[in-house]
């Protein structure tokens, strides 16, 4: 029962957990902070790699700003390489990992995640409208907008996790999902507030109707998947906390959590967390999909599902970023252009609203079975809750409180030059939802589903989550988001 | 943990669901439902102000 699942696994969520949740909330600030230096006319960031739809590759790449295109692309992409192996590399180097392995490890997965993200972004993959096409000179797409590099990216994981496990095992230093789907929404939080700036009203509510997620995340899904283990299925209790957890709140980390308040022994999250990987690739590459064909026009009812739905916050979070994408494009085909960012903050908000009671969940569990069920002299503490809180939701509100301050509080001037400076950190969010994208697909090792014994495992997350997780998921979404639109771009 | 240590431990586990687990399951899910009728009609009575 030992695979690259599970032993990857084991040293991003177990070991590390907290240290690299305040890792990614120091290298999620570090990034915003330099961004902020363009509101006073010092462009730190603008050298920072991006791509653009092509026909002809020499054309896909160029760095960021243009007082930075004499850099050409080739120099961007290698500066914005260079600029994340240094600044990953002192920070794994906190955690205690061995860094010449992962600066070794790091350089290939950049290379192949950064590959994958402009093969997506190939006109033939990723053109929309018939305008676009027009220009590239071509009849078809796939229409996947260059968001569709997220699919690719997960697909060349999951072929090296699959085919070549020798290699993925050799990678997994760098293999770290939880790590770079952190830092991407601690920087998200600029992109988020900018996009409320503009509809204040429209974002409170969205804020308030996260507090549905708690319940039904918490409260419903919780208690079903519970049953259906332990009744249905006939798993043990310790089992079936952290398979409940992992299915109905936020994948690995409640896993872990959960399983950890309950004493269970370490094993048992982490091969659950091993599930929960492997079945959020699944969902990442249907829902998007079905939600672009059937939720285009309740964009914010997808965005929500997405949150919902899915579990792990990489999967989620990047998930809701190709669920925009995909309506985004949808509608611009039908002539609706609707602003960019609403459908990834509504995933964002459910995802950040469920993680932020992980830890009061965790100590209730902890609470009860050290009490009542598996008596002894280690109870659960209070001071467990914060333990277990996810501290990278830290980082996401003091970017998003600055950012909103900046847009609100200050000069006329900085808050117009605010979303630019937002823009160049989210060219690091893109980068470092790549790399989760491919560090998933990495760990999801599917042949771990054909295994006797585990297939019973996954039966439990099979029927609870296309049974039940996501239906109920999709109803209350559609409650709580049906017939609001994002705004227009104007 | 080997192959049949998980096999064993997750498969034939003989654990009845004990009154305290009974009552955790009832009471979230009623709270659960609860809450959440709650929060449609809060929802209904103060639409998402677009």
């Amino acid at each position: 029962m030992s695979d690259i699942a599970v032993k990857t696994s084991d040293h991003v969520v177990a070991r590390d957990r907290l240290s690299e949740d305040w890792l990614s909330v120091a290298i999620g600030v570090l990034v915003f902070a330099l961004a902020l230096f363009s509101l006073s006319g010092t462009d730190l960031l603008g050298w920072a790699i991006t791509t653009s739809v092509y026909i002809n590759l020499t054309q896909a790449l160029a760095p960021l700003a243009k007082g930075y295109a004499w850099l050409g692309g080739g120099a961007s992409l290698l500066a914005t390489y260079a600029a994340l192996l240094v600044m990953l590399s002192i920070g794994v180097a906190a955690l205690g990992a061995d860094v010449r392995k992962f600066a070794l490890a790091f350089t290939v997965v950049f290379a192949i995640a950064y590959a994958s993200w402009v093969a997506g972004s190939y006109a033939y993959i990723a053109a929309v409208t018939p305008a676009e096409q027009q220009k590239f000179g071509i009849a078809w797409s796939l229409k996947l907008t260059n968001e569709g590099g997220f699919v690719v990216a997960l697909l060349s994981g999951l072929v090296i996790a699959n085919f070549f496990p020798r290699f993925a095992n050799w990678l997994k230093e760098a293999i770290r999902p939880e790590l770079y789907i952190k830092i991407a929404i601690v920087i998200l939080g600029a992109t988020v507030a900018v996009t409320a700036v503009g509809r204040l009203n429209l974002a409170s509510s969205i804020l308030i109707r996260g507090a549905a997620a708690i319940v039904e995340a918490y409260l419903i899904y919780w208690a079903v998947v519970y049953y259906v283990a332990r009744k249905w299925f006939g798993f043990s209790r310790e089992w079936s906390v952290p398979l409940a957890s992992g299915i109905s709140i936020c994948g690995v980390a409640a896993a872990i959590a959960t399983g950890g308040a309950i004493r269970a022994r370490p094993a048992v999250p982490i091969l659950v967390s091993s599930l929960v990987v492997v079945f959020a690739v699944v969902e990442v590459l249907i829902l998007p999909f079905l939600a672009q064909t059937f939720l285009w026009q309740e964009p914010l009812v997808a965005g929500a599902w997405i949150g919902l739905a899915v579990k792990t916050d990489g999967a989620a979070v990047a998930g809701g970023g190709i669920t925009e994408a995909l309506i985004m494009a949808k509608a611009a085909a039908e002539g609706i252009k609707y602003q960019p960012g609403w459908i990834l903050a509504t995933t964002a908000t459910v995802k950040v609203f469920i993680d932020i009671f992980i830890g009061v969940w965790a100590f209730i569990l902890g609470y009860i079975w050290t009490n009542h069920i598996d008596k002894g002299p280690d109870k659960a503490r209070p001071s467990e809750i914060w333990e277990r809180f996810p501290k990278f939701i830290l980082g996401f509100i003091v970017v998003f409180a600055i950012s909103l301050w900046l847009a609100l509080g200050t000069t006329p001037d900085i808050a117009k030059a605010l979303p630019a400076a937002a823009g160049e950190a989210n060219v690091f969010r893109v980068i470092f939802f790549i790399l989760t994208f491919f560090s998933i697909g990495v760990l999801s090792d599917f042949r771990k589903l054909w295994q006797q014994g585990f297939a019973k495992l996954a039966a439990v997350y099979f029927v609870s989550l296309f049974g039940f997780v996501i239906w109920v998921g999709l109803l209350i979404s559609w409650l709580f988001f049906s017939g609001v639109k994002p705004p227009l771009v104007s | 943990m080997s192959q049949s240590e998980f096999e064993c431990e997750s498969g034939n586990a003989a654990e009845p669901l004990l009154p305290i687990e009974k009552k955790l399951i009832g009471w979230s899910l009623g709270i659960g439902v609860v809450s959440l009728a709650i929060l449609v009609i809060l929802n209904h009575f103060l639409p998402i102000a677009v």
